[in-house]
């Protein structure tokens, strides 16, 4: 059976193109014009993941507030939050909530198909045993890619999609420099390298935050950054 | 000229107070001399009415032969050494020969001196001798007149024998003394005083000249006379002079004395007022005319104008220093003609005391004036003056700042013109201030604005590529999907600005290497720079700083790329770090055409460019690249520059940042 996603978007245009598109890629995708008419419905049934606006309608935050109600409901159920804001703020704001990614609009529909398959991949591989294979480990590194997840010294380090995308491509070969332009491309992303360096950033503070000695990503200036083994 | 100098100048116009002032004094002076000389004339008047209705014994308007008095005895002896002192006032007569008459003791004293080049000599008891150069005398006394005729051929006494018949006491003989040297020949001769005349006639022949051999040119006698000075005594007013002239100004009678009271010396006026006097407020007097103070003839200029007939005021110099001599000269005048001249004379000081402390209290008030006139303008000018200054100041400042100023405009509570100048200064930056904030925010919220219609756009050719298309679609898509990609571009560099100053002020400082940072950067411009040379200027050792190193980057990024689009083809740019006392200075040279002056001040403020209009499928240039780099400047503490090369060869773009506060968490 498809699996159903959600997707709130006020501009009525916009959410038919992901609506009709995601269909075509096999979903079951049901569009919400406002807040109100997206509450009422996941009351009834929660899709299995949920893409929002932010400004919704007359309210601004209003994808915030949403994001806030869902994960009340459920911890795990996949949120990806797809604005036209793409200031930094706004992107702190929504991983505080628990998004588990942020795209701007102006991603394809082809980096929002993957992103989807991957978040719905890792669900599905978190249900499963972990296959060894696909784990890397690097001193006190770990990077199961299946699940989507990094642990550093067996604690788990709670990226997003986007962000465990840099830093798989990163870890794979350890001491290449990867400029932004790599980076960019393995993450599936579409962005300016103010952002790339905004991500790195907040990477970097998402492992200090539980490893305060953290220092394995390296800036290369004027060319990108590297694993530091 | 400052507003300072202006009003000084402009406080110059209080000097006509002293020039008006210095005109009334002058003026009251005028007047008040005026007065003292129609007083004076009034007096001469009424003393000449008196003396012509009196019938005092006055000569005849035809004038007459006078006699001089003299104390100096004289000898009868043909020379004229004892008439010294009388030969100045010398009578003429014709036949180029001059006449004296004195009286001394009972003697009237006759002199006759006749100059001439051509001598004929006679023999006295020859008919011919009347022929000869000769002298006749005709002495008369009313109705009675006999001639003599005195001739001789040799110098010594001769006797002059009367040529008419015997009357009254006439003598009929005079002895006389005769000399004579190549130049002409002399005459004296004397006659008692109890020969009372009362006419006298002279005349002189010369032979060579011809003519009537026995012509006399007679005239009545006059002299000084005690009794008229005595009864002039009794009409003159007090403290004049008064002086009765003949025709010829001959003096008749005198009373009185040019006396001047002396003043006390505390009363007496200074040097000081008396040059001030002297160079401000005195009229140019005549000279002072000595020679007239006890001579027997007064010739100066009133008198000649009095015997004219027409009455004469003068001033002159005094004798004696400080005084000054007003005269008032009035003909007498007698049945029509004129008979006599009164002189009267009155001594002055010449600094009149009403007229100088006048003058010196005039002098003080105005210079007070002037100078309490001066300090109030410059005070005022200086008030003014830094009014206008922190209004200017004010004004530059908010110039630099974007037409924004922190707090509230100077000035603007004034009440008068300066205030409203402020407050339309104020409006008006708060209209630019405005319209600044506008500029800066329109093109990060366009961008949003567009972002959406972009998506729509996006998304929908996304779809349509999953659409059936006819084969002969495909090209088109690739258009669109280009076109839509360069106008997300577009966009984005559209919010770059607002975006970059998040993320300049989110930025953290972290202890960094400089070195590593320029020189990594150096290195990844390499690869850009196409045929164009990348020199790296480095320091020794490593250059630790307390910075933000990816806006550094990111700012070092603008200025390469900035440096690198001015670049001519094969030619060079160089990236530079050096470290100041203060910090660090990085800069970013290159060849290529040098700014333009007007826009040195300007290059980092936001949406100004330099650059052409952009070729199409460029990124275009909205100005915010020097703008980004001025923001990172600022956040490090420092300053954006740019300046054309000393040797005109290139820019230089120099981005000073000092270490950044730490924060502690």
């Amino acid at each position: 059976m498809a699996r159903s996603i959600a997707i709130v978007e006020d501009e009525p245009l916009i959410r038919a193109n992901y609506v009709e598109a995601l269909n075509r890629f096999g979903y079951e995708a049901r569009g919400y014009g406002s807040r109100g008419d997206a509450s009422t419905a996941f009351a009834m049934r929660l899709p299995e993941l949920v893409i929002i606006d932010i400004g919704l309608g007359d309210e601004p935050e209003g994808g915030f507030d949403l994001c806030r109600e869902l994960r009340a409901k459920s911890a795990t159920l996949p949120i990806i939050f797809l604005t036209a804001r793409d200031s930094d703020f706004d992107v702190i704001s929504g991983l505080r909530l628990g998004a588990d990614d942020y795209l701007s609009k102006d991603t394809s529909l082809h980096q929002l198909a993957a992103r989807i398959a991957a978040l719905f991949r890792r669900i599905e591989s978190l249900k499963a045993p972990a296959s060894s294979e696909t784990v890397v480990s690097h001193g006190p590194l770990k990077l199961e890619s299946e699940r989507m997840r990094v642990t550093w010294n067996g604690i788990e380090i709670p990226l997003t999609v986007t962000e465990f995308w840099m830093v798989h491509t990163l870890v794979r070969f350890p001491g290449h420099v990867k400029n932004r332009d790599q980076l960019m491309r393995e993450a599936e992303l579409v962005v300016d390298d103010a952002t790339i360096t905004s991500h790195i950033k907040r990477i970097r503070k998402k492992f200090i935050a539980l490893a305060p000695d953290f220092d394995a990503i390296e800036t290369v200036h004027g060319v990108g950054y590297r694993w530091h083994p | 000229m400052t507003l300072r100098r202006k009003l000084l100048l402009v406080a110059l116009c209080t000097l006509v107070l002293p020039l008006a002032g210095w005109l009334y004094v002058r003026q009251m002076e005028s007047l008040l001399r005026d007065g003292q000389a129609q007083a004076l004339s009034a007096s001469a008047r009424a003393l000449a009415r008196t003396l012509a209705v009196l019938d005092t014994d006055l000569p005849s308007a035809r004038g007459g032969w006078y006699v001089q008095d003299t104390a100096v005895p004289i000898t009868v002896d043909g020379y004229g050494d004892d008439w010294a002192t009388l030969t100045p006032w010398s009578q003429s007569l014709p036949g180029n020969a001059k006449l004296m008459l004195a009286r001394e003791g009972d003697w009237l004293y006759l002199f006759i001196d006749v100059r001439t080049a051509h001598r004929t000599r006679p023999d006295v008891f020859d008919n011919a001798a009347r022929r000869a150069d000769h002298v006749t005398l005709l002495l008369g006394r009313g109705v009675e007149q006999r001639r003599y005729l005195i001739a001789s051929d040799a110098p010594g006494a001769v006797t002059a024998t009367s040529i008419d018949e015997a009357a009254g006491n006439l003598p009929a003989q005079l002895q006389a003394q005769w000399q004579e040297d190549g130049s002409g020949y002399r005459v004296e001769l004397r006659i008692p005083a109890s020969v009372t005349l009362d006419r006298l006639g002279v005349g002189v022949y010369s032979a060579a000249a011809g003519g009537d051999p026995v012509a006399q040119e007679t005239r009545p006698l006059m002299g000084f006379s005690p009794s008229t000075s005595a009864e002039l005594g009794r009409l003159a007013p007090p403290e004049v002079r008064v002086r009765l002239l003949a025709p010829g100004a001959w003096l008749l009678a005198q009373h009185g004395r040019l006396g001047l009271t002396d003043l006390p010396p505390a009363k007496r006026p200074g040097w000081f007022a008396s040059l001030v006097y002297a160079s401000l407020l005195s009229r140019r007097l005549d000279p002072a005319a000595e020679w007239a103070e006890d001579a027997p003839r007064v010739d100066l200029p009133e008198v000649r104008q009095a015997l004219g007939g027409a009455p004469a005021v003068a001033w002159r110099a005094g004798q004696s220093r400080g005084s000054v001599v007003l005269s008032a000269a009035m003909p007498v005048d007698v049945e029509g003609s004129v008979r006599g001249v009164v002189l009267l004379e009155q001594a002055n000081r010449d600094v009149p005391l009403l007229a100088n402390r006048a003058l010196l209290g005039l002098f003080i008030i105005s210079f007070l004036a002037l100078l309490v006139a001066g300090g109030v303008l410059l005070a005022f000018a200086t008030r003014l003056t830094l009014r206008l200054r922190r209004l200017r100041d004010a004004a530059e400042l908010a110039q630099q700042n974007d037409g924004r100023l922190d707090g509230r405009f100077p000035l603007t509570d004034a009440s008068d013109e300066l205030g409203d100048l402020a407050r339309s200064f104020d409006q008006l930056l708060q209209v630019v201030g405005g319209y600044t904030d506008y500029l800066r925010t329109l093109a990060s919220k366009l961008s949003h604005e567009l972002n959406t219609p972009l998506a729509i756009v996006k998304s929908s050719l996304d779809n349509l590529e999953q659409a059936a298309l006819p084969p002969e679609a495909g090209p088109y898509l690739a258009r669109a999907r280009d076109g839509v990609a360069r106008l997300g571009t577009l966009v984005r560099a559209m919010s770059e600005a607002s975006r970059m100053e998040r993320a300049i002020a989110a930025a953290e400082a972290e202890d960094v290497d400089l070195a590593a940072v320029v020189g990594g950067c150096a290195a990844a411009y390499r690869g850009l720079a196409g045929d164009r040379s990348v020199e790296c200027v480095l320091p020794e050792g490593p250059l630790r700083m307390h910075a933000a190193p990816e806006l550094l980057a990111q700012a070092l990024d603008k200025l390469f790329d900035n440096a690198l689009s001015f670049t001519p083809p094969g030619g060079w740019l160089r990236v530079s770090l050096r470290e100041v006392p203060d910090g660090a200075q990085i800069e970013v040279a290159n060849q290529g055409p040098p700014l333009p002056e007007a826009m040195q001040g300007r290059l980092f403020d936001s949406l100004v460019s330099l650059r052409d209009r952009a070729t199409p499928g460029d990124a275009p240039h909205l100005g915010l690249g020097l703008y980004v780099v001025r923001l990172v400047a600022e956040r490090h503490d420092g300053s954006a520059s740019a300046h054309n090369l000393a040797d005109g060869s290139g820019v230089a773009f120099v981005l000073h940042v000092r270490p950044m506060t730490r924060h502690r968490l």
